[in-house]
């Protein structure tokens, strides 16, 4: 006699199961179960992650669910067949979509109407009442169930060790008897082995919210529920060997697998009676004639055939079309958009309009992204607008409907900060402690946080709690928390697509997502379109508008010149302030050495300055060999065909596999395994065991162990960032084009950053002083001349004029400038025009604040004078007279000094075009021997040097070992720091708290890139301060300087406290990147 | 006569209590954060702290990030308000008339006060080191009107006293927020160009209406006193103690008990009055040779009935000596608690635990026997049956669950598990006999196992698998085996049912 567990719970209803669905199937495995079902409660979310637990193993899983009803008794649903599944799934998206996300209101009704071929298990309540018998509503629903379902309705009985297992049981079969519901056994099962008890108490804790120690009865009293050998749940079971019969004779009903699960592409696509591929053909060939002309080159016409063929073979006419209607949708809107990833390099992609990159010109060969014998689904991931990409995802769900469209899942998974969060808190470990904890781990995936650090804290690690609760915290990680929504992953199907996985609402209005993330759908072979968003391409567009209204130019992504000298000479030369992707200070000092002249160049660019390559040492051997510092050489013949075109150092992610395919022997399946693993399994400990596989391989095969080792830790670090070469061709595009636009429209480009903010690396100040430093003019907001967004203005000397738009002000809203535009009929005269729009006073005092009365002669101070008396006005008698006291015209306002006036631009809008406010204190820098950062490149390597400007960003990647990159600005321009960690260390509070920083150091000039090696830091802050204080008319009032502070003198620090409190904010604090 | 008024301001309220308290924080570095929008600001810092550079209103992580091991608790609203309350109270020593000015200052009245210590400059110094020896930084300031002091001591010149008629004088320096201004007004004056109240305070009152609202002519009229403000001064408490002098030394039993009877009718007055109870009581002999003697008595419910008061103050007034005699009496009421007045029942003796006779008893007892030997005992929620139940603190503690009564649980529960000889068939069957005491039992009826894990965050250890069974007298025990069967494994015998 065989036994089947018909219910387990798995870690995927979320806080209840503690146990990961393959360890349930391992153990299950290895108990020699044949089959096992799955029921979480109301999801179908585990189910895959099982189903792919028993590939190669003797065990299949039975599909299920534990349906919760909100009027009735828990039932465990077991489909028979596909159809029934498709029932259940339909059942479920109902119960998820009537509520908000994260939970299901099912009815008993609900699960009536979708019964057919379904096997059902009641669940009876878990105690007796006081005269030993079921409750009588039980009883009463029971009745009800078996009219509905029949004989396909069964009752759980498990012995739970709860005392009066014995009583229960026979209740049970009492029942069973007299309504004709056969009696199966079943364990409850919530983890795969008693030693995962611990872990559910607490995971009952945070579901709770409450701690081990207040939990009491809402924990279970003991630990049975975990997955027994099959000859124990025999024994147990030895008085009723009908219920242990009854679980085969519903696994032998339910043969359903995941496997018979097909996907099917949505037809809708063909037009005129055309199969998919025929329509594909058709298009292509339509695109190709007006990408190529009416002679399309014969080499390009091979190419499109063999594409054509390779897809005909693999079936993936249907992903390409589905791919293309989305773009021609986002073309007819004026959305711009972008492919990228393994398919989108294609010359098909590329005819269908896809990508703008033309493949055959840049030798991007199909075959290098895909390959049949990886049999991996083509990726094609779209960018668009960030601004409008909500435009093509409601267009998605317009088009196919919800039920057959609907967003991919992420299942976020727990890191170690959070698990430990939560399980110390369930453990009742005081917010104090928990943060002291926290605070001693410092990456969310690093390794598990060393003795060291936590005695560092203060901790003892030989507190028993504090070991439980460190050890629980290692079982909780990785567990999933939550069904979060990909970031524009869509699945969509032919039938219904709630048939294959239920639906459910998403957090954010409109949206709705599929409870399997992207590896479920990949495992059962489902495909996805991405759908993302970029925020580059917004920029790009309103570019190209403005030059077409300014410029009369039509651009398009692919009609901008290619291969201009010109723009590669500025990217030479790093001026990239703004550009995609290569703007960052990393970027900026790569560019002079690695010195881009054609669009590979650009691609590699984009790949090199990444976590991959930078973690496997990378960077310098490429350097060094494209400069010729270094022989071309390749560690063996077989490589050279891999390594050839970036000279022998693998840089990009294909690359790196196809190593580790050739190499060290992967499959190419177990290639991509070894690179998913980097990212997913990283929690899981899974990594040490590839790292051996590839290393051994390596060096069996007569590899230096240092060059394997190089290629592992450059897999690790593509496992975060990956960054294949199909993407990086695809960004290098977008780095060319915004490149080109900046070279010859700094006024274009500008102006369409600044109206795409946020975005990118930089804040508007300096996108600013960059526009005017390639003679753009930048004139200031202004009542009778801005609108809501910059604007372009007519042509002066080479370029247009930015006018700065509304929407850099701080605080004021579009709606309110919206009315003032409209009503800017002819020029405002007055102020009072203005509030006779219906416009708040405080609207024209944050007018008044940026400065933007001057066209009608009222500078800032005056403008608010003005202003802040507009309320009272004579009404009713008195209207028409004049409601100020004679006496008030002869209010003389405290004169505003130039500073003050910087200083306030930099308050209302972040920047100002007056002047840079260091030049104030320029003359006090050079007192203390300070030069302008421009003079830094007329100096030497190894000089000793001071520099001194506002901190616009301070970086600290990780992959820098916690060196900190700082950018100062002054007023003739930038200077880069840099610096390392002691010195970080011990100057950490100016570094952090400065407004105006000084740094003193050694100057480090490599060709064009200059650095300044930070020996010393300080903090000038006062110096800016004092701009703003008025010539104060007693000493004792003057501000003491830092040495004549002393605490005693409460008066000093109470004011010099307040100026701080007022004066601190005003410029942008520097933006900290990691 | 001219009115005179002090203002203290303290600088560091809730770092200097907390130093107060915990003095190995004098020279660390910490501050009091409190969330905020899902942040953590900086709500107060001490004088090491602000050093480092971090001030209030700072994010925490931000002031973190500066200086790493920076101190910190979480800013507990509350005690301030209390703190200031209670500092307010202590001054009136000082002058009758305090007022606290949340969050972290004081007005004193002192008009007519200061003479007693010599004059305003000795009445100012005795105060400043006052709180200096008690560990506040205070910064003070003297002036004729309220709106002067409170600039004087938060943005003139240290501890500065400004003569009769000079508030205009010394304002004129002064940044226009010591006005005591609204934030947005003074943002606003700062946008102006004007920071210093001597920049604006001349100006044509119209002009400064249409633009600033009444509130800054207000202030500026309370500064100069062109307008009187008002205030409520705090109250002090009024301690539970009542006091009886003795003209004549008490030497008699009877004496004592008419002082005691007196004392005791007073004090239940005032406690009637307010709605309050007596739990724990103190009276103290002071004799005339200068010893004191004293008992003490405590109550299981709030009560204010002199006579079981009396009763309970009886059984003990044997042990005080009177030697050579009595001259003063003290009761004290050291705990009390709300005992709200109830209407009196028309049939007495509801029994159970809101009878107040019932209490009465109890009190009595205890009185005798001496309190910790009557228990009462409350369930709690635990699987574990030695923790199953918990002694309650007071006799009218709230049952916070139902009792258990899903499971089968002996009348009796052994505290510590008795350990037993049994003949039992593996692997989880009851067993068929024990031996306990010398002597056999044989089980007739049996049922469980009803399996009981240990309590992993208490104690390690193994499962217990309870039987509950019956001898062939009849007699019905809870057995349990600790462990499992296949491992080393101990039988006991934890309880007798009924």
């Amino acid at each position: 006699m065989s036994y089947t567990e018909l219910q387990v719970t798995t870690n995927f209803s979320f806080l209840r199961g503690a146990s990961h669905p393959d360890e349930l199937i391992n153990q299950a495995a290895a108990f020699g179960y044949k089959e096992i079902a799955i029921t979480d409660r109301n999801s179908f979310a585990g189910l895959v992650r099982a189903h792919a637990a028993t590939k190669e193993k003797d065990i299949r899983i039975i599909p299920a669910c534990r349906l919760d009803l909100s009027d009735g008794y828990s039932l465990l649903a077991y489909p028979t067949n596909k159809n029934a599944y498709s029932q259940l799934s339909a059942l479920l998206t109902g119960g998820n979509l009537r509520t908000e996300k994260g939970q299901c209101l099912l009815y008993k009704a609900d699960v009536y109407r979708h019964a057919i071929d379904m096997k059902f298990i009641v669940v009876p309540p878990a105690m007796l009442n006081n005269s030993f018998h079921f409750e009588p509503a039980f009883e009463q629903m029971l009745k009800e169930y078996k009219d509905v379902f029949g004989k396909e309705l069964y009752i759980a009985a498990s012995r739970r060790y709860y005392g009066d297992d014995n009583k229960q049981l026979y209740r049970l079969s009492q029942l069973a008897e007299q309504l004709q519901i056969p009696l199966v056994a079943t364990n409850d099962v919530h983890y795969h082995t008693a030693k995962r008890r611990q872990l559910q108490d607490v995971l009952t804790c945070i579901r709770e919210k409450c701690t081990i120690h207040t939990a009491g009865f809402r924990l279970h009293p003991n630990a049975e529920r975990y997955l027994k050998a099959k000859e124990e749940m025999l024994r147990l079971f030895r008085q009723y060997p009908d219920a242990i019969k009854r679980t085969q004779e519903i696994a032998e009903a339910c043969r359903f697998s995941l496997n018979e699960l097909k996907y099917e592409y949505p037809e809708e696509l063909t037009a005129e009676g055309r199969t998919p591929l025929e329509e594909l053909t058709y298009l292509t060939w339509q695109g190709a004639t007006q990408c190529f002309g009416d002679q399309v080159p014969e080499n390009t016409i091979n190419i499109i055939r063999h594409e054509l063929d390779f897809i005909e073979k693999m079936n993936y006419a249907n992903y390409f079309l589905t791919v293309h209607d989305i773009v021609r949708f986002a073309r007819s809107q004026n959305i711009l958009c972008q492919g990228r990833g393994s398919a989108a390099n294609s010359t098909i992609c590329y005819c269908l309009g896809i990508t703008s990159i033309d493949p055959v010109k840049f030798d991007l060969l199909f075959e290098r992204f895909i390959s049949s014998a990886r049999n991996e689904p083509p990726d094609i991931d779209v960018d668009f607008e960030h601004e409008r990409r909500e435009e093509v995802i409601q267009y998605i769900y317009d088009k196919y409907g919800r039920d057959r469209a609907a967003i991919v899942a992420t299942v976020t998974q727990q890191h170690q900060k959070g698990a430990l969060r939560d399980v110390a808190k369930a453990m009742g470990i005081s917010v104090d402690t928990i943060n002291r904890l926290t605070n001693s781990m410092w990456d969310s995936i690093a390794e598990w946080v060393n003795e060291k650090q936590i005695a560092e804290q203060g901790l003892d690690l030989k507190d028993k709690h504090l070991r439980k609760t460190l050890q629980l915290t290692r079982q909780y990680m990785g567990f999933p928390r939550q069904l979060g929504q990909h970031t524009g992953g869509f699945v969509i199907t032919k039938g219904k697509l709630s048939d294959l996985c239920p639906i459910l609402n998403a957090r954010m209005e409109n949206r709705t997502c599929i409870e399997w993330n992207k590896d479920d759908i990949d495992a059962l072979g489902f495909l996805k379109v991405d759908v993302l968003a970029l925020g580059m391409l917004t920029c790009i567009r309103k570019a190209f508008e403005l030059a077409k209204k300014h410029y009369c130019k039509a651009y398009t992504l692919a009609n901008i010149p290619q291969d201009d000298p010109a723009v590669y000479e500025m990217i030479c030369h790093a001026d990239t302030i703004g550009v995609f992707q290569i703007e960052s200070r990393a970027q900026q000092s790569m560019l002079p050495r690695l010195k881009p002249r054609c669009f590979y160049d650009l691609v590699i660019e984009v790949a090199i300055v990444r976590p991959g390559p930078i973690q496997g040492d990378m960077v310098h051997p490429y350097l060094r060999r494209r400069n010729n510092e270094e022989k071309v050489e390749y560690p063996s013949d077989e490589l050279k065909e891999i390594l050839e075109r970036t000279l022998g150092v693998p840089l990009f992610q294909e690359q790196a596999m196809k190593i580790a395919i050739v190499a060290a022997e992967f499959t190419p399946a177990e290639a991509d395994e070894l690179r998913r693993s980097m990212a997913t399994f990283k929690l899981q400990g899974m990594v040490t065991k590839f790292e051996k596989k590839l290393i051994d391989g390596m060096m069996k095969r007569g590899y230096s162990y240092e060059y394997a080792h190089r290629v592992f830790k450059q897999l690790e670090g593509f496992g975060s960032y990956g960054f294949p070469e199909s993407h990086a061709a695809s960004f290098a595009l977008l780095v060319y084009v915004s490149s080109w636009l900046k070279c010859y429209y700094p006024d274009a480009f500008a102006c369409a950053l600044l109206n795409s903010m946020p975005m990118g690396f930089y804040q508007p100040a300096q996108i600013v002083i960059d526009a005017k430093k390639h003679g753009v003019e930048v004139r200031p907001a202004d009542i009778n001349h801005s609108t809501w967004d910059n604007l372009l203005e007519q042509l002066n000397g080479k370029y247009c004029a930015i006018r700065l738009g509304f929407r850099q002000v701080k605080g004021l809203r579009e709606e309110d400038m919206q009315v003032l535009v409209t009503g800017r009929k002819n020029t405002f005269a007055c102020i009072r025009e203005l509030l006779n729009l219906g416009l708040s006073k405080t609207t024209l005092e944050k007018l008044a604040d940026a400065d933007a009365f001057r066209s009608i002669g009222l500078d800032r101070r005056r403008a608010l004078w003005e202003i802040s008396a507009c309320n009272d006005q004579p009404v009713g008698i008195f209207k028409g007279q004049t409601s100020a006291d004679p006496a008030e015209e002869k209010v003389i306002l405290p004169h505003m000094s130039e500073a003050e006036h910087v200083i306030r631009d930099y308050k209302a809008i972040s920047l100002s075009l007056k002047a840079h406010p260091v030049s104030f204190v320029r003359e006090k820098l050079e007192l203390l021997h300070i030069v302008p950062t421009q003079q830094l490149s007329v100096m030497h390597d190894g000089d000793k040097v001071k520099v001194a400007g506002l901190v616009t960003i301070r970086q600290r990647p990780g992959t820098a070992e916690g060196v900190c990159f700082v950018t100062i600005e002054d007023e003739t321009g930038i200077a880069n720091l840099v610096v390392f960690p002691n010195i970080f260390e011990t100057f950490r509070k100016e570094l952090l708290q400065a407004s105006l920083f000084m740094a003193e150091g050694k100057l480090q000039v490599e060709g064009e890139v200059i650095h300044v090696i930070v020996q010393r830091c300080y903090d000038l802050s006062p110096l800016i301060q004092n701009l703003t204080a008025t010539k104060e008319k007693s000493s004792r009032l003057m501000p003491l300087s830092r040495a004549d502070e002393s605490i005693s003198s409460a008066n000093a620090v109470a004011k010099r406290k307040q100026k701080i409190t007022r004066e601190e904010s005003l410029f942008p604090r520097g933006r900290n990147f990691r | 006569m001219q009115k005179r008024f002090l203002t203290i301001w303290f600088r560091y309220l809730k770092t200097d209590w907390l130093t107060r308290r915990r003095p190995a924080l004098v020279h660390t570095p910490f501050v009091l954060a409190a969330p905020d929008h899902g942040r953590m600001i900086i709500t107060a810092v001490n004088i090491p702290a602000q050093k480092q550079g971090i001030n209030r209103d700072m994010v925490l992580a931000d002031a973190r990030a500066i200086y790493p091991s920076l101190q910190y608790m979480e800013d507990k609203q509350e005690p301030s308000g209390k703190l200031l309350q209670t500092i307010a109270a202590w001054c009136i020593r000082y002058s009758p008339w305090v007022v606290a000015d949340p969050p972290d200052g004081l007005i004193l009245d002192i008009t007519g006060c200061t003479h007693l210590w010599g004059g305003e400059t000795t009445y100012l110094t005795s105060i400043i080191n006052r709180f200096k020896l008690m560990g506040y930084t205070v910064r003070t300031g003297i002036a004729d009107t309220i709106g002067a002091s409170w600039a004087i001591a938060r943005f003139g010149k240290d501890n500065f006293i400004v003569e009769t008629g000079q508030q205009e004088q010394a304002l004129l320096d002064l940044p226009a927020s010591a006005l005591r201004l609204s934030p947005e007004i003074i943002e606003r004056l700062h946008k102006l160009g004007l920071r210093e109240t001597g920049s604006f305070i001349h100006m044509p009152r119209s002009a400064l209406r249409r633009r600033f609202g009444e509130e800054l002519l207000q202030r500026i009229d309370q500064a100069l006193g062109n307008k009187e403000e008002i205030t409520v001064p705090v109250l002090q408490p009024e301690p539970w103690q009542e006091r009886l002098p003795c003209l004549e030394p008490i030497t008699t039993r009877t004496g004592i008990e008419i002082a005691l009877q007196r004392l005791l009718e007073s004090l239940c007055k005032r406690l009637q009055l307010q709605q309050k109870g007596l739990r724990v009581a103190c009276f103290k002999c002071y004799r005339i040779d200068g010893k004191t003697q004293q008992i003490e008595t405590g109550t299981n419910r709030g009560s204010y009935k002199v006579s079981h008061l009396f009763k309970l103050f009886e059984l003990k007034l044997d042990t005080i000596e009177p030697d050579l005699g009595i001259e003063l009496f003290v009761l004290e009421a050291s705990k009390v608690e709300d005992a709200p007045a109830t209407q009196e029942n028309l049939w007495e003796g509801t029994c159970g635990l809101a009878d107040i006779k019932f209490s009465e008893l109890i009190d009595r007892i205890e009185g005798k026997i001496g309190a910790g030997h009557i228990h009462r005992y409350l369930p709690d929620e635990h699987y574990w049956p030695e923790r199953s139940v918990k002694p309650a603190v007071t006799l009218h503690e709230k049952i916070t669950m139902a009792w258990n009564t899903d499971r089968p649980r002996p009348v009796q529960l052994l505290s510590i598990p008795e350990p037993i000889q049994v003949t039992a068939p593996i692997p989880d069957y009851p067993p068929m006999n024990f031996r306990y005491k010398q002597k056999l039992h044989t089980v007739k009826k049996a049922d469980g196992p009803e399996r009981i894990e240990a309590e992993w965050w208490l104690q390690e250890g193994q499962h217990r698998d309870y039987y509950v069974v019956e001898d062939a007298e009849g007699q019905r025990y809870w057995l349990f085996r600790s462990g499992h069967y296949e491992e080393g494994h101990e039988w006991f015998i934890h309880g007798f049912f009924a």
